[in-house]
């Protein structure tokens, strides 16, 4: 086999240049691929860390319960149970928020626009706060006051608002009647992290005050785990450990794809048309994985059409390298019969023919991913000012790129496997030439 | 004793519809430590009964006997093993390997078959070639860095490797000038005697004949003379 191997080896040295379009044409393949699935790979993991970071965790508790009017609200009361699940498994969680949130009215003179509102315990939320860019104002007062409201800077610019003055906040409370509350604006941010998340903050207290509901009680609990790798376990211990004794499990198989940007993770209500009322609090936990579950199944399709673009340039490299075999084989045809001569078996002469499809296989790969690595380094260098939306997939506004080594494998053993395949009949014709006509031959 | 013989031999080519018989009829045979020299014109069928002695084509009538194995149904296995283990080849134009060196080129036939001997060994002996052919200097050298005499002796060499029963050599001097196409008769002869390797070679050059102890003549594809003399002692330098 070493022997086979060498001469291999040296032949791909013997016309540098056809072993390099050749290797270059695999590279390419390759380099596209590679990218391809970086790209998305990166995507992932950016979209991952987005939406937690927007959505304030990796695992998101909701309680539903009916009012004695028969409607059903989101709410989450002070529960004994929940508190002792947190202080349980305190160990896997690096931090939690307890949030209200609605979608009101904020009105400024004439003008009015809808926007969401969390409402925060600004003590409790030391992260958030640190993470607000404010751009005027101060966020000194955010913890000491109820009736103050810190604007991302657009929405304030659409409203003609200044720090300082104050700002009226229509909405529904969870029974939906309408209210109306005043709130000073405090402080006007940067729109967070440029992911057209833009949400303006008030107090948990003062916005619960607004919903009909008491300032201890809230509507989220957001959990960011330690641990990414066991966020499913985790959420599993909470749902288990929250659920009333006659609930039955929820299917939670079918990822909810309606989760939006600028919304709740999930919307309880609308699940759960038609169901029997119950007594007390029911609780649904999600996690990031469920919401992943819907843009993997896209990068899925994503990586999917990257490969049919792959396998398309493979057959053309295929049909290029089987053509370069066969023209290689009639040029050796006279060093096929010597060899031959002088004892090689057909198996070794088809053996030559495939250790150099075999090199030109991992030398194309070995390029393409060097290539590959070249422009995810120069691109991943650009700050790129894209749409709002499009920040999502980002990092920092910066492309980046991730690639699993068992991704790089599969590819790499594509490519050899086509490289054989293209090589196989080339190799097999020579093998099987008789020694006598080769020797005969003029080329 | 006999290590090769003819008998009957016939080979019949297919050129299109036309039937071309290059071999009518021989019979002859070749006595171990031979230097034996096949002599005729071009189109005598020269070539065709070294190639039937090498295992490389099959006789259309006849029987080849190499070392006491008729080739004749052998398998292509078979057959290849009986050239590795019993045959060495040097051809009209060399037919070097190009992408191996000298040292590789002249040891490329002891790695296709199993090994025999250390490694310490097969480099002394590689190395004992390449000194008794001349190009010690040479070793390391791909073979377009030689010249013709140079690469055939590199072909001699390397058709001693496996220390094979029998050396085949078509036209081994026909691509060289007469000065370097004598020299390299006169290696072999050299080879001949001192490893007791039967030799044997084709040519027209009547003069190179003269060396060999053995004369097949041809014409036609049938023998004109098969005549045995002995090699004076110190005709060869």
């Amino acid at each position: 086999m070493f022997l086979t191997m060498k001469v291999a080896f040296r032949n791909i040295s013997r016309q540098k240049k056809r072993s390099f379009l050749l290797a270059g044409a695999i590279a390419f393949g390759m380099m596209i691929i590679t990218l391809m699935n970086a790209l998305t790979g990166g995507a992932v993991i950016n979209i991952r860390d987005n939406f937690s970071h927007a959505l304030g965790g990796h695992v998101f508790i909701t309680g539903r319960e009916w009012t004695d009017a028969g409607q059903m609200i989101m709410k989450i009361r002070p529960d004994a149970n929940l508190d002792r699940l947190l202080e349980e498994n305190s160990g896997q969680i690096a931090a939690f928020t307890r949030r209200s949130q609605a979608m009101p009215s904020l009105i400024f003179g004439s003008q009015q626009t809808l926007h969401m509102l969390y409402g925060v315990d600004f003590v409790e939320e030391e992260r958030l706060v640190n993470s607000l860019v404010v751009i005027e104002g101060s966020l000194a007062e955010v913890g000491k006051r109820d009736d103050i409201i810190v604007l991302p800077e657009p929405v304030a610019e659409r409203l003609g608002v200044e720090v300082g003055e104050t700002v009226l906040i229509r909405l529904e409370t969870l029974t939906g009647q309408q209210n109306v509350g005043e709130v000073q604006v405090a402080a006007l941010i940067k729109d967070q992290e440029e992911l057209g998340l833009s949400a303006a903050y008030t107090s948990r207290a003062y916005l619960n005050g607004l919903l009909g509901m008491e300032p201890h009680e809230y509507q989220i609990l957001n959990m960011f785990v330690t641990d990414l790798d066991q966020v499913e376990q985790f959420a599993r211990t909470f749902r288990e450990g929250l659920m009333a004794p006659d609930e039955e499990e929820e299917q939670i198989d079918e990822p909810e794809v309606t989760v939006t940007v600028a919304g709740v993770p999930i919307d309880p209500v609308q699940r759960t048309e038609e169901v029997t009322p119950w007594e007390g609090t029911r609780y649904q936990v999600m996690n990031i994985n469920q919401i992943m579950d819907a843009v993997e199944l896209v990068v899925g399709v994503l990586n999917r059409v990257g490969l049919i673009i792959f396998l398309i340039l493979l057959v053309v490299t295929m049909v290029g390298i089987t053509n370069t075999f066969r023209m290689i084989m009639i040029e050796r045809t006279k060093e096929i019969g010597t060899m031959r001569a002088f004892g090689m078996h057909q198996k070794q002469v088809k053996n030559i023919f495939l250790w150099e499809a075999v090199f030109l296989g991992l030398l194309g790969c070995l390029g393409g991913l060097v290539l590959a690595g070249l422009i995810a380094l120069a691109v991943g260098s650009i700050s790129l000012n894209a749409d709002p939306s499009l920040q999502f997939f980002l990092d920092n506004s910066r492309i980046t790129f991730a690639l699993p080594g068992k991704d790089i494998v599969t590819n790499v053993v594509l490519v050899i496997f086509t490289s054989l395949l293209a090589a196989y009949w080339p190799a097999r014709a020579a093998a099987k030439m008789s020694p006598i006509k080769a020797l005969s031959s003029h080329t | 004793m006999a290590i090769v013989e003819l008998e009957n031999v016939r080979k019949v080519y297919t050129l299109g519809k036309a039937e071309v018989h290059a071999v009518r009829g021989v019979t002859f045979s070749i006595e171990k430590g031979d230097f034996a020299s096949i002599v005729g014109p071009s189109g005598s069928g020269k070539s065709t009964i070294l190639n039937l002695i090498g295992c490389i084509d099959q006789p259309t009538e006849g029987i080849v006997s190499i070392n006491g194995t008729v080739t004749a149904g052998l398998k292509d296995r078979a057959l290849t093993q009986l050239r590795h283990e019993t045959l060495g080849f040097i051809f009209q134009s060399f037919n070097l390997i190009p992408v191996l060196n000298v040292y590789e080129n002249i040891e490329f036939p002891l790695l296709l078959g199993k090994k025999k001997g250390s490694k310490k060994e097969t480099r002394e002996w590689i190395e004992f070639l390449i000194e008794a052919v001349g190009l010690a200097d040479h070793m390391h050298h791909k073979s377009n860095e030689l010249s013709g005499g140079q690469r055939q002796r590199v072909a001699i060499a390397r058709a001693l490797a496996t220390k094979p029963e029998i050396v085949l050599a078509d036209e081994p001097t026909a691509n060289l000038d007469s000065k370097t196409g004598q020299s390299i008769i006169e290696l072999m002869k050299r080879m001949n005697s001192e490893l007791s390797t039967t030799f044997i070679f084709s040519t027209h050059d009547r003069s190179i004949m003269e060396i060999a102890d053995h004369v097949i003549q041809l014409l036609d594809g049938l023998i004109v003379e098969d005549s045995k003399t002995k090699a004076e002692a110190g005709s060869i330098s």
